[in-house]
């Protein structure tokens, strides 16, 4: 989970050159959102973490608005929004898949113990 | 300077130190504090302290160079910082339990390959049996139950621990969305458990037919020939199986419901 632009940024910031996010390194941040953003859809996340998806699809499409007025800024800030978002969404996926697989093992256990003489204990 | 003069100068030096420290504001923004809470909890449950991993590494870091920089950062790189290690913390948290019931399902995995272990040395000497002695079964109702259904409650009976019914079409067995990895026909662990043993049963009758049935999305066919082709590996005759899809059009279908049914049909239907 590689987000630590916005340390950058706040640094920028600081130094009063906030202005000065250039194009190609906004771009980049753009490429890794989108990245990320596919990588959440193959998770399906539009399945398991919808909101935070929906987010991730709105914040790049503000990057992308931001690019078409070669606002480099906007371009990286809501870039990072995008990726933060999408990572979310993958997260939250892969907890909920992991919940649900855990959950259906344990009733296959709590079935197994019960037909079991003594619970199956060893 | 008399006393008068003084006590003046003291009560105006004291007024102009209260001002001053009513008007500058101590300690991070309120937004700041939310977040450090946020992550305190994190790191007090152990479900996400035992599974930390470098997500909460990051979170922590975020939560800091914001702590530290936020009364000189203008409001726009301000609230992008809040933004930015919100999410990450979420992320942490996330992430932590996934990986705490990922674990923990391994753990019962293990106990489930015990206990079914343990019930294939019982049940195939007594549930079995005893089905076949008390032909024909009745309902709870007391109405005598045709053969064929009698003989799928004994396959029922072989697979403990499946999630299976006995309805119109025969014995259903179950497998969720969440028995396919995301997005893929891929069969996870977890399924390949429940098939191995459904491939036990489907090899001890051969007389029975086998629909597997993909439910909801484009990834139905691929999912219904994943079960088909892991069960041929595990021996079952695949002249037996037909695998298909099944649409909304077919029947009423919540959306969103993903999973193949094996449907499993006694040679007495």
């Amino acid at each position: 989970m590689r987000s630590f632009c916005f340390v950058l940024v706040a640094a920028l910031a600081m130094s009063g050159a906030a202005h000065a996010v250039d194009r190609d390194g906004a771009q980049l941040e753009l490429a890794q959102a989108i990245n990320a953003v596919q990588a959440a859809e193959r998770d399906d996340a539009a399945r398991y973490a919808r909101a935070d998806l929906d987010e991730s699809h709105a914040m790049l499409a503000s990057a992308q608005a931001a690019s078409d007025h070669r606002d480099w800024t906007g371009l990286a800030m809501y870039s990072e929004r995008a990726k933060v978002s999408a990572d979310l969404a993958s997260a939250r996926s892969r907890q909920h898949r992991a919940e649900a697989a855990t959950a259906e093992i344990e009733r296959s256990v709590d079935s197994l113990r019960a037909q079991l003489p003594n619970g199956g204990a060893p | 300077m008399n006393t008068s003069h003084k006590r003046l100068l003291l009560t105006a030096a004291l007024t102009a130190l209260l001002g001053a420290c009513a008007t500058v504001p101590q300690g991070p923004p309120p937004e700041v504090v939310r977040l450090q809470s946020d992550l305190d909890r994190l790191h007090s449950d152990p479900r996400i302290a035992a599974n930390a991993g470098a997500e909460l590494g990051n979170a922590d870091a975020a939560v800091d160079v914001l702590a530290r920089n936020s009364r000189s950062l203008d409001a726009d790189s301000y609230q992008q910082g809040v933004y930015i290690a919100d999410h990450l913390i979420r992320i942490a948290e996330a992430s932590a339990l996934a990986r705490f019931e990922e674990e923990r399902g391994a753990q019962l995995g293990a106990e489930r390959e015990r206990l079914l272990a343990r019930a294939s040395m019982t049940e195939e000497r007594t549930v079995v049996t005893e089905v076949r002695r008390e032909h024909p079964v009745r309902t709870d109702t007391g109405e005598l139950v045709p053969q064929a259904r009698a003989e799928l409650m004994s396959m029922q009976n072989q697979l403990p621990g499946v999630e299976s019914r006995l309805d119109a079409r025969g014995l259903v067995i179950r497998l969720g969305d969440f028995m396919f990895e995301p997005g893929q026909a891929m069969l996870t662990g977890s399924a390949q458990q429940s098939l191995d043993g459904v491939a036990r049963v489907l090899n001890s009758d051969t007389d029975a037919g086998i629909t597997i049935e993909g439910f909801g999305g484009p990834m139905a066919l691929a999912r219904a020939n994943a079960v088909r082709d892991y069960l041929d590996a595990r021996g079952v005759d695949i002249s037996r199986i037909d695998a298909r899809s099944v649409t909304r059009r077919d029947i009423a279908m919540a959306d969103g419901d993903r999973r193949v049914d094996i449907v499993i049909r006694s040679e007495y239907r």
